[in-house]
């Protein structure tokens, strides 16, 4: 049985819909991604996921159970807006959000203890969350969302406004997380992000789950339509070449081309062998980026 | 889990009681209070320690038989507030008056009309009250002997007419059987003008503090965790309770300050000789006190938090408490004239209204004599009100920190109350 598992919700807001029968299941350590452009649903999805509204129709089940106050402490939710109480201690607020999700003020200290380690940032414990970097409050959050290891997680834009060394290391926190069998409901805009970490994904659009399934069966019913090809020197006509709708040279050398079908990268790979070596060549998979922009997009006025 | 109210409550005391605004401000109140408790004792030190006597001149040979009437008056009472000093000619009065030798001095004027030379008293200082009484009240003595010596009265007539008017006052009450003695009404209107003035504050302050707090948290957008960690209205209540104690435990503070200086033994005498015994106090009066300072303080408290929890920049708060204030200030004034005419029509009304009943009803309690169904049923509609409004609030409370951008009209909330099915 999945931890998670929501079944056709549909939430109105006075005559506005803002979900519309929706469902997806999220298994023990996966991590789903749920995207959607602003406004698409989105906050409410999680916020029914999280119990602070009620679906009007269609239900929600944790481990197979319903929503109840037990549920709260094995949900964990990292919002997409961050904030903790500015002039408080870093160990105080944690662990007064630990309890308040049922540890103990011991486990939770020792949790914490262990946490601030492993980012390497054991001397917060008795700084306020004013005196961190926005960055470090970052963490902080994200240790506030994980210490009382719940089963089901929620992150809204993990990773925004992060560096990239930060990000890595939360992604790598993640991944860790998803390999000790928690089932993690993923939100961001950063498809990369979502190309590399989760299994299956909803694309919401106003309202509606317009894109749903594996990331890789959603990819095959794309077309593969870009194709990068790069020699020494110059290749000549690439345009000539039937089944080609643009070209575009590249900064760095080679050229990127748009193909009605795949079958044109291998017309594409002749033509450019004729004129002397290929140091590269390769047929794109579309990125996630272009699909969720294809289908977002394109019904945008 | 009511562990979870218990944790929201002791995490709102513990960063209340650590803040150092919080102990600054009760160390301060409790000096100053030291300082108040200790008030009637510095008064007497003071007016009693300046030296005895106020020191009066007058020219000698002036109005020899009034003066002499004036000292042998000042001579009977066993303290007398003022001493008259001779001094050789008039001209010299007013610069002894400058050189401190006397704090000011007497010049008759003869009035042949009255029989009675008009005195005027000249000092540095017009406001001179106690000096000018005191020989105000000699004068008058010097001249009733002055006309009852040609009267021909006996000395056991003159002690007659000289003793005053015995005149007291005492309340009638229905419903024990002894009415309230001078001293206990005395200590019932202090009892009732601390109570208000007290709930006043705690409305007023803590109120403000819970809406505040509410708002930064949902400004801060803690609030979005917290409310994924326990149910709204535990939340709301650990935080009116936990600030509550803290009010408490200041309010224990600063009134044991108070209490324990005013009990100590040079104070207490003095309060005893104004009529002031704070033993004498109706312990049901407390209770009373007690009651209606609590109720009145949930009710106004789940109202803040309402207000707190529908505005999300602590900017916009001030505005949105308006209307809370308002009804405070008004029972507060309502409160104040009503300690003058506890049992006018508008207190009879006003008692019933659960805003302004926490002032009111209290007040008539210990000022008046209400009917056991006039407390009854104020108190009925009291709770029946906090009730209400605390479970409103709490309904409010549950979309309010859910909603942000701009304040909510009253509609929106409605409609999101009906949206988020609460």
């Amino acid at each position: 049985m999945n931890p998670l598992k929501v079944d056709r919700i549909i939430k109105n807001y006075g005559d506005k819909r803002a979900v519309n029968g929706l469902s997806f299941e999220v298994a023990a350590g996966e991590i789903y991604g749920l995207l959607g452009a602003n406004g698409a649903g989105k906050t409410t999805t999680m916020r029914m996921v999280l119990g602070l509204i009620l679906p009007d129709e269609g239900g929600i089940r944790y481990l197979g159970n319903p929503y109840s106050e037990q549920q709260l402490s094995m949900l964990g939710y990292l919002p997409e807006e961050r904030g903790m109480y500015p002039k408080i201690k870093v160990s105080e607020q944690i662990m007064y959000l630990a309890q308040l999700r049922g540890m103990s003020r011991k486990d939770a200290d020792k949790n914490l203890k262990q946490w601030l380690e492993k980012f390497q940032v054991p001397e917060y414990y008795n700084k306020k969350v004013e005196e961190l970097s926005k960055g470090n409050q970052q963490k902080i959050q994200f240790i506030a969302a994980v210490i009382h290891k719940p089963k089901i997680l929620i992150l809204d834009e993990a990773f925004s406004g992060l560096d990239p060394v930060n990000v890595e290391l939360l992604k790598t926190t993640v991944k860790e997380l998803r390999d000790e069998g928690t089932s993690i409901v993923f939100s961001t805009h950063r498809m990369e992000h979502v190309e590399e970490l989760c299994r299956n994904i909803t694309i919401m659009h106003r309202s509606n789950p317009v894109l749903q399934g594996p990331i890789k069966e959603i990819k095959k019913k794309f077309p593969q339509e870009r194709v990068v090809v790069a020699a020494d020197g110059k290749i000549e006509g690439l345009d000539t070449i039937p089944g080609v709708r643009q070209v575009t040279l590249h900064e760095h050398g080679g050229y990127e081309l748009k193909v009605d079908s795949p079958d044109a990268g291998q017309r594409i790979l002749k033509h450019a062998l004729d004129q002397g070596p290929v140091n590269r060549f390769e047929v794109l998979e579309p990125t996630l980026n272009e699909i969720f922009i294809k289908t977002v997009g394109e019904s945008h006025e | 889990m009511n562990n979870s109210l218990w944790t929201v409550m002791s995490f709102t005391m513990r960063n209340k009681l650590r803040s150092k605004g919080f102990i600054i401000m009760t160390v301060v109140l409790a000096l100053l209070l030291v300082v108040v408790g200790n008030l009637p004792y510095l008064i007497e030190k003071l007016s009693g320690g300046s030296g005895g006597a106020t020191k009066v001149g007058y020219a000698e040979g002036q109005q020899a038989q009034v003066v002499e009437g004036l000292k042998s008056y000042y001579a009977k009472l066993p303290e007398p507030g003022v001493e008259l000093v001779g001094i050789a000619s008039e001209e010299q009065l007013k610069s002894s008056l400058e050189n401190g030798d006397i704090k000011g001095y007497l010049t008759f004027q003869e009035d042949a009309a009255a029989g009675f030379p008009k005195v005027t008293y000249n000092s540095k200082n017009a406001f001179e009250g106690g000096t000018s009484f005191s020989l105000t009240a000699a004068l008058q003595q010097v001249k009733y002997d002055a006309v009852l010596e040609d009267a021909g009265l006996t000395d056991a007539q003159k002690a007659q007419l000289y003793t005053p008017v015995s005149f007291q006052t005492q309340k009638v009450s229905f419903t024990n059987e002894k009415g309230k003695t001078e001293a206990e009404q005395g200590i019932a209107i202090a009892l009732t003008y601390v109570m208000i003035i007290m709930l006043f504050m705690a409305v007023m302050i803590t109120g403000q503090l819970i809406a505040t707090e509410i708002t930064a948290e949902k400004s801060s957008r803690v609030m979005e965790i917290i409310v994924t960690s326990v149910s709204p209205l535990k939340q709301m209540w650990g935080k009116i309770l936990g600030t509550f104690l803290v009010a408490m435990i200041q309010i224990v503070i600063l009134v044991g300050a108070l209490v324990a200086n005013l009990t100590l033994p040079h104070n207490s005498d003095i309060l005893k000789g104004f009529g002031f015994d704070l033993s004498s106090i109706d312990p049901l009066l407390l209770i009373y006190a007690v009651f209606f300072y609590l109720a009145g303080f949930f009710l106004y408290a789940t109202l803040f938090a309402a207000v707190g929890s529908i505005v999300s920049r602590t900017e916009d708060l001030g505005q949105a408490v308006m209307p809370i204030t308002m009804l405070t200030l008004v029972g507060f004034y309502i409160a104040m004239f009503g300690l003058n005419q506890p049992d006018s029509t508008l207190m009879v009304v006003c008692q019933y209204i659960p805003f302004f009943s926490p002032f009111l009803m209290f007040l008539r309690i210990g000022l008046a004599e209400p009917a056991w169904w006039e407390i009854a049923l104020s108190i009925g509609i009291l709770i029946a009100s906090i009730l209400a409004i605390g479970w409103l609030s709490a309904k409010i409370y549950r979309v309010g920190v859910l909603m942000y951008g701009k304040r909510p009209s009253m509609k929106e909330i409605v409609k999101a109350m009906k949206a988020y099915k609460v």
